[in-house]
């Protein structure tokens, strides 16, 4: 990462030197032209390797515990070569002490696996770690996840979760919203939420929303470059331009009515941006992401967390005075789960046809659940502690069939469980069709006529 | 190369463009001036592994629909290309031709042998988005979704992608030429849930 970070920064630079030059040129000259006048010339970046892992955020106790990484090598020739990765793991039970290290043994299909001592995976407060590999050809390097010791993964150790067993999904019999509160169709007036358009491209429109804790929807309508604002009971939504690239993105709106604006697409040569913005639009800072953004939430007081990946980190993007923070910076702030207003984190994890999901305070485990279903389970959309409760709405699919499924779980189990169709006729941020408010769940649908959005009012404390 | 060098280089550039009027629209000549169309290199097995490392190749380049030859400058080299506009010439893969080359695959729908392609080799293939969902072709079949792993792909009627990695929280990074706004790159994306979506693999990885 370190070396593709370095690569990105050189080639901004010289693009800003070359457009400049072509500005003080006096010409009028497109954008696509200056690129075309430098255009493939050899600039061949150098060897470089990925690694990718999975991390055990969550087990169970008594559980044997492996860690597998893939790595890829990027030779600088046409041709792939095999990859000569080798590399170390370094494990400590919890969260303090020294690191102990342990080599990566090289599994029959490519991967570098090593499985956690008993007497570290074992802990009652689970283990961190992270690994070092290395492309044994090129000596080219990387860390997983990419701050090291300074914020290795966490995995926690589950002594007894709920047990939530789901059975066989029955397809068909989902619930009708108790409301619609929005609707809008597709196009590009004052009214309308616009679509992406495109070759190959599926249909992508109205990628995030939220909703305040009085019922304002926002909507992050991506293509026009725009959030769209519903007070509770308009008939029509203000709007609030914004200048966003107009692809996919994640919106986080705060008390305040900032709006928080994750770009997972970058510009030619650049990293995609978080950009905040106040309430009328006025762009107030952005900066940099580290590496791959996947979604956007606000924290405690009101800071930003980005999921990234490979590192599959929930990373800080600012300070406690809101200053935004530099990619480097955001790479030490790494942790499993994703802040909630009281202060914790929600870890989730799906693995096979099961999820754990926990909420850790600090260094403990407060309560976790294990739901497990005899059909397929898919991402977790939501995840979201209301009072002593959970609410996770995660996708359950066959290879003809999806639907979500809501679970309203506390300390003895299931409280409540319905299901819900889909209506994801248009794409969205990957992790954006729910939010809860104020007691209720919000969902973000779609079908070729337009957008909506519905409310579910659940049995949670307000 | 120094900042005043670019500055004056840049300089140079753009008035010698002006000068030569407006042959430049939209279009990049990269194919016409950076592709081939040499045979390609029969390999007797193919890996998962070997195949990433082709797809990464392609990450941080372009998208071009219909097209099939990219560079490897982690750039687009021909941005804004109009999607409406099918063969202008620029860099990058398609969905299904990216798909069709990390697979390694014949220009023949009834030869399932492994073909390794130039970067700089303008091929697309046979294949659309929707003919891998319906595992159209001898390579080619379709798998069930849940047991998809690395460098299997999820196809929809307009789309295909191929798995990166899976996430803790089961969406998936796919690696993907997603659009002319988008290159080729990878994202979290939640297509293994969505009906929409069908599980393809391609017949004969040996790891």
């Amino acid at each position: 990462m370190t070396m593709t970070t370095r690569t990105i920064r050189r080639r901004r630079t010289t693009v800003a030197w070359l457009v400049a030059g072509a500005l003080a040129g006096g010409v009028a000259v497109p954008l696509v032209d200056a690129t075309a006048a430098f255009g493939p010339s050899g600039d061949v970046p150098a060897s470089a390797v990925e690694g990718t892992h999975l991390p055990p955020l969550l087990t169970v106790v008594g559980e044997s515990v492996e860690l597998e990484y893939d790595v890829h090598c990027l030779p600088a020739g046409d041709m792939d070569r095999p990859c000569r990765a080798e590399g170390a793991v370094y494990l400590r039970p919890g969260d303090r002490g020294a690191f102990r290290e342990i080599r990566l043994a090289r599994a029959p299909d490519g991967r570098l696996t090593a499985t956690v001592p008993r007497e570290i995976s074992g802990s009652g407060t689970g283990f961190s770690y992270y690994a070092e590999v290395e492309d044994a050809g090129t000596g080219a390097t990387t860390t997983l996840p990419s701050a090291g010791a300074a914020a290795p993964q966490r995995s926690y150790s589950l002594l007894r979760p709920v047990e939530v067993s789901l059975g066989a999904h029955q397809f068909g019999s989902t619930r009708t919203a108790d409301a619609r509160v929005v609707e809008a169709r597709w196009g590009n007036g004052a009214r309308d939420v616009g679509l992406e358009e495109g070759r190959d491209l599926t249909p992508i429109g109205g990628s995030s929303f939220q909703v305040a804790r009085e019922g304002a929807v926002h909507l992050l309508d991506e293509a026009n470059r725009r959030v769209l604002r519903w007070r509770p009971d308009a008939t029509a939504p203000t709007s609030v331009p914004l200048p966003i690239r107009g692809t996919l993105a994640d919106l986080a709106v705060a008390d305040d009515g900032s709006l928080t604006v994750l770009e997972t697409t970058a510009d030619p040569g650049e990293a995609p941006l978080l950009r905040v913005f106040g309430a009328g639009g006025e762009l107030v800072g952005s900066t940099e992401i580290a590496e791959r953004a996947a979604q956007v939430r606000l924290g405690p007081e009101g800071i930003p967390f980005v999921l990234q990946h490979p590192s599959a980190q929930w990373m800080r993007v600012a300070d406690d005075d809101r200053h935004l923070l530099p990619p480097r910076a955001q790479q030490a702030t790494g942790r499993p789960g994703r802040p909630v207003a009281d202060g914790g984190e929600v870890i989730v994890l799906r693995r096979g046809d099961e999820v754990l999901v926990a909420r850790v305070d600090g260094r403990s485990v407060e309560r976790a659940w294990r739901v497990t279903s005899e059909t397929p389970l898919a991402e977790v959309q939501l995840a979201e502690p209301v009072g002593d409760r959970l609410v996770l709405v995660v996708r359950t699919y066959t290879d003809a069939h999806d639907e979500f499924l809501v679970l309203v779980l506390d300390e003895r189990g299931l409280v409540d469980r319905f299901s819900v169709q889909p209506f994801d006729w248009a794409e969205t941020a990957p992790l954006s069709r729910f939010r809860l408010a104020a007691g209720s769940l919000y969902q973000l649908g779609s079908t070729p006529a337009g957008l909506f959005v519905d409310r579910f009012d659940l049995e949670v404390g307000r | 190369m120094t900042g005043r060098f670019r500055f004056l280089a840049a300089f140079a550039a753009a008035a010698c463009l002006s000068a030569a009027g407006t042959a430049y629209a939209y279009h990049t000549s990269f194919v016409a001036d950076s592709c081939n169309y040499a045979a390609p290199t029969p390999t007797s097995s193919i890996t998962r592994d070997g195949s990433t490392t082709v797809a990464l190749r392609a990450r941080w380049e372009g998208y071009q629909w219909a097209g099939g030859c990219w560079n490897d400058n982690d750039r687009d080299d021909s941005p804004g290309d109009p999607v409406e506009t099918p063969g202008t010439g620029g860099e990058g893969p398609d969905c299904s031709g990216f798909t069709f080359k990390v697979w390694r695959e014949s220009e023949k729908t009834s030869d399932a042998g492994f073909y390794q392609w130039g970067l700089f080799r303008f091929v697309h293939g046979p294949y659309t988005a929707q003919s891998f969902k319906n595992g159209a072709g001898a390579p080619n079949t379709t798998y069930s979704k849940s047991a998809l792993i690395r460098m299997d792909a999820l196809a929809s009627d307009g789309h295909v992608g191929l798995i990166y990695a899976k996430n803790p929280d089961g969406s998936d990074q796919i690696i993907e030429a997603k659009g002319e706004a988008y290159g080729t790159n990878i994202w979290t994306r939640t297509y293994r849930g969505s009906s929409s979506y069908g599980g393809a693999r391609r017949f004969g990885w040996s790891s």
